[in-house]
């Protein structure tokens, strides 16, 4: 018997809710899943990460490889091969549907494929490729001082030693920009980092818990994170990496989410209106990170 | 006594691989630990940042607060701006300062108590001696 876990036609942050509840829904009865992307037209990087997330999570359960269905449109397909989905998916998943071979990494708007994370080496190829391929866009397409783009590379470091440090298992990141018609009319770089560990509320529980009391949960975890910077270490020096992802983002009108098991946590600028903190969510394996740099000085329509 | 680190060398000794950047909490553990095997005598380091790129924030608390704990004065040089993202937020969640090389002098970065103490030390080692201007200048190359 195989479950069906529906990937959304438009797969990113916003659509991601149904993608988790129908996930959840699918992980609960025990048996295959089949994840369909047949009609999927577009995922951002945060759709692709979570969508490798899920499928590691349902592998990792002991149950038989899960099924992926590949989108049906050849351009989506493409994209999908460019960005260096399927390397990573094809150790997770059976996939079903014909599977174009390309070169990842070579197309203008994958400022890095979709790349595994599980090491402090790996973070160090992710800088070091991110420096080489981002300095020029950040600056000439998104108008950010040459000087602030050796901070985009720290807080892409730091949000992918979240997974090496905290997640108990290996994830993804991957980095695009393109043009954010619909949502804000400008171009956006768009960080998505991903696993299917333990979660910030596991992570943080032993310190943190009875701080909280009743409120204790994966939202309060959130926030005990990337609001009071907490970390699960009691060296002061620990909990600087989500602040200073912060400060990086507040310099230039940037958003950070974070999704961990059944909540939200937002620090959305001006121009967004994602809700600060969202409870109840359908539970996700591990956390999910997403950072939006707009482009700079045309001002928010 | 002043010791001289040439922090890319000691990158580059430390990690696997060709990388220029000073990420990750392992390997700034891995070049302070290796540092600090050179420094048992020294009460002052000398570190050249020339040739690093990107530093973030869990290796500027792996290798200069934590140095801190070990010598008492940390002269910077070859910091650039964006290396000064990473180093000064750490120092501000310590309360700790360093001497930082430029063009003109020295600068103190870190908050104010800090910072004088770290210009006393500085001064009453003759390191650095007050200039007409009323800033530090280092007396000893």
């Amino acid at each position: 018997m195989t479950r069906l876990v529906d990937v959304p036609a438009q797969f990113d942050d916003r659509s991601f809710e149904h993608f988790a509840a129908s996930f959840a829904a699918g992980a609960a009865g025990g048996e295959r899943l089949l994840f369909d992307a047949h009609a999927t037209e577009w995922a951002s990087p945060y759709g692709l990460v979570g969508l490798l997330v899920a499928g590691q999570a349902a592998h990792a359960t002991g149950r038989e490889r899960p099924l992926l269905t590949v989108p049906a449109n050849p351009r989506v397909l493409s994209y999908w091969a460019r960005a260096g989905f399927f390397q990573q998916a094809s150790l997770l998943f059976e996939i079903h549907g014909k599977v174009p071979k390309v070169k990842p990494a070579e197309e203008s708007d994958v400022l890095l494929p979709v790349t595994a994370v599980r090491a402090a080496e790996d973070v160090h190829q992710v800088v070091s490729h991110i420096q080489q391929r981002a300095t020029a866009i950040l600056t000439s397409q998104l108008g950010i001082d040459p000087k602030a783009t050796m901070g985009f590379a720290m807080a892409l470091s730091e949000a992918c030693q979240n997974i090496v440090e905290h997640a108990g298992t290996g994830g993804w990141v991957a980095v695009q920009h393109y043009e954010w018609r619909r949502r804000l009319a400008k171009r956006v770089v768009v960080i998505a980092v991903g696993d299917a560990g333990v979660g910030f509320r596991h992570t943080l529980e032993p310190t943190q818990a009875k701080r909280f009391g009743d409120r204790w949960g994966d939202g309060a975890a959130l926030e005990a994170a990337l609001i009071q910077g907490v970390s699960r270490f009691r060296d002061p020096g620990r909990g600087q990496g989500l602040k200073g992802i912060r400060g990086y983002l507040s310099r230039w009108d940037g958003k950070i989410a974070i999704r961990s098991g059944t909540a939200r946590i937002a620090i959305a600028p001006s121009w967004d209106d994602d809700a600060p903190l969202t409870e109840g969510l359908s539970a996700f394996p591990g956390s999910q990170v997403l950072l939006i740099i707009p482009e700079q000085g045309t001002g928010t329509p | 006594m002043i010791r001289p680190i040439d922090v890319h060398a000691v990158l580059q000794q430390s990690v696997p691989g060709p990388y220029a950047d000073l990420v990750t909490r392992p390997t700034g553990r891995a070049v302070r630990e290796r540092i600090e095997l050179t420094i048992t005598d020294a009460s002052v380091l000398r570190m050249d940042f020339t040739g690093v790129g990107c530093i973030d924030y869990s290796c500027a608390d792996e290798i200069v607060a934590k140095l801190l704990r070990t010598v008492q004065v940390l002269l910077l040089r070859g910091v650039t701006d964006a290396h000064r993202l990473a180093i000064e937020p750490v120092l501000q969640g310590h309360g700790l300062a360093v001497a930082i090389e430029t063009g003109a002098g020295l600068e103190v970065l870190g908050p104010p108590e800090a910072a004088a103490l770290v210009a006393e030390e500085l001064l009453a080692r003759r390191l650095a001696e007050r200039t007409a201007g009323g800033t530090l200048a280092l007396t000893a190359a």
